[in-house]
């Protein structure tokens, strides 16, 4: 053993035992730290990574958020120049109402609803506003509207009539949201079929029902447009493809704003896409008589050689709209005529002429002993008078809403 | 953003349905069969059929007093001639009204007879 002693790698193996020993340890440290760095540079790393994404979406928001602002406004100047220029048409169409050039008039006029359509369209996307009409409309002025609103218009059919109305808040949004629908409608089935419109009332308020005979919808195509028109992921201009197809985002956004909803789900009879838009109770309102203005709401054919008498003062006249003094008439007078109707169910819009704005002389015809009826009545002619001139003023500003 | 921000139409709105809705589409009637002046009145049985376009219905009622003119149907209806023209002629067509020609002006007596005449009356009695 003791040559062991002399051996010098033993003394050096002893002496480096110790130094091996540190140095494993101090790798082992450095290896523990470099981890630790390691660790940290991942944390680090991966914290970047999700500010970039962040700063990404940011960047992508800021930029989509000015590029509506910027078209909405580019569209507010569109809609308002084409709004100004149909009034123009307007004009123009009834100054030369009688010559040829009305033919290219109602061209122009048409070309300039679709176009005005388009920039609604676009201002809608971008969060704009379509602008509030002043009168309520019936709902079917509002299908007709939108029908004029589309290249192939005259393949859409209007099968029935309503009583109902549409708030003057949501004409233009309902007549666009139906414009889009028939303009899909009309793009993908055959240029020989027909569109077909119903209006169909409903516990929940009033549906209308557009069938088309295209091809129909896939079901993911439905899927698709189901989401879209739920309106539950918010518009964006820079995903609409090209050719844009903003159809069914447009019409999600109207109605996710203006509270009603729309369908394609559905398969038309004609086997291809029933849409349906249900507007709700909140959205309509009935056309009352006044709303029409008199000019189309005076009378039924008066009964001018009615014999005098109580038969007279109980006939439906025009002055069941002017509430005459109690004694008018005498205790005959009967109760104020209701509004007839049509055989459809629309209320009948009465004639006025001077003979509904001059009271008929037996009508004034005071029984000869009471001189106190006699002035009654006289006064009730003069009221009548007054209220039917007044009707008739605000008939010229009313009376085209109507049409 | 809520619904009743909504701002009025800045400029004053034209009808909301267009008098080329109204008509279909179709192409003007000839006016060599309804001039401005042709009277039309409602027919004594009118047909039974759907409920009529508020517009001709609206023409219908201004027609059940009497005879009007096309022109006069236009002015109460604010609608352009020929737009009116095309509704009355369907009106017609479907048995609902009546057109009367307008009574035609006095024709022109001939030059040359005329002349005759005066020649003949100062021959006998000039």
């Amino acid at each position: 053993m003791t040559q062991y002693f002399q051996d010098p790698a033993l003394w050096g193996l002893i002496a480096g035992t110790p130094v091996a020993a540190t140095a494993i340890i101090r790798g082992r440290k450095k290896i523990k730290e470099l981890g630790r760095e390691k660790v940290e540079l991942k944390q680090h790393y991966a914290n970047l990574e999700d500010h970039y994404a962040e700063a990404v979406e940011e960047a992508k928001d800021r930029a989509e958020e000015s590029t509506k602002n910027t078209l909405k406004a580019a569209m507010r100047t569109l809609q308002g120049l084409a709004s100004e220029q149909q009034l123009a048409i307007s004009k123009l169409q009834e100054t030369y109402g009688e010559q040829k050039i009305l033919q290219d008039l109602l061209d122009i006029d048409h070309m300039n609803s679709q176009f005005a359509r388009r920039a609604q369209s676009i201002a809608v996307l971008c969060d704009g506003w379509l602008g509030r009409r002043r009168n309520d409309a019936s709902l079917y002025d509002v299908v007709r509207s939108a029908k004029g609103r589309i290249r192939h218009f005259t393949r859409v059919e209007i099968r029935s009539q309503s009583n109902f109305a549409i708030v003057n808040r949501a004409v233009e949004p309902v007549a666009l949201v139906l414009a889009e629908l028939l303009d899909n409608a009309t793009s993908y089935s055959a240029p020989e079929t027909i569109i077909e419109i119903n209006i169909r009332p409903v516990p929940k308020g009033v549906c209308i029902i557009v069938d088309d005979a295209g091809v129909g919808m896939n079901e993911e195509e439905k899927a698709r447009a189901g989401q879209l028109l739920s309106g539950g992921n918010s518009a964006s201009v820079s995903s609409l493809g090209n050719p844009p197809q903003f159809g069914f985002t447009v019409i999600g956004v109207l109605a996710a704003r203006y509270g009603f909803t729309v369908s394609v789900d559905s398969t038309s009879p004609y086997g291809g896409v029933r849409a349906v838009v249900l507007l709700p109770d909140e959205l309509l309102t009935s056309l009352h008589e006044s709303e029409e203005g008199p000019a189309v709401a005076a009378s039924t054919p008066l009964p001018p050689e009615n014999p005098p008498g109580p038969q007279a003062a109980a006939a439906p006249g025009p002055r069941h709209r002017a509430p005459g003094p109690p004694d008018f008439g005498g205790p005959e007078a009967g109760p104020p005529a209701v509004p007839e109707t049509t055989a459809g169910g629309l209320p009948k819009r009465r004639r006025r002429g001077a003979i509904s704005i001059v009271p008929t002389e037996n009508e004034s015809t005071p029984t000869p002993a009471r001189d106190s009826a006699r002035t009654a009545s006289a006064m009730g002619a003069f009221q009548r008078g007054t209220q039917s001139g007044r009707r008739s003023t605000n008939a010229s500003s009313e009376g085209h809403e109507v049409q | 953003m809520t619904i009743d921000d909504e701002p009025e139409l800045v400029h004053e709105a034209a009808e909301l349905v267009r008098p080329y809705v109204i008509t279909n589409g179709r192409d003007l009637v000839d006016d060599s069969r309804f001039s401005l002046l042709t009277l039309v009145t409602v027919a004594q049985e009118p047909p039974r059929t759907q409920p009529l376009d508020p517009e001709k219905q609206r023409v219908l009622e201004l027609c059940a007093g009497g005879f009007l003119s096309i022109a006069e149907i236009a002015g109460h209806t604010g609608l352009p001639v020929g737009v009116v023209r095309i509704l009355v002629s369907d009106l017609t067509e479907e048995g609902h009204l009546y057109a009367r020609a307008p009574i035609p002006s006095a024709q022109l007596v001939d030059r040359q007879i005329l002349e005759e005449v005066l020649n003949g009356l100062q021959a006998r009695f000039g």
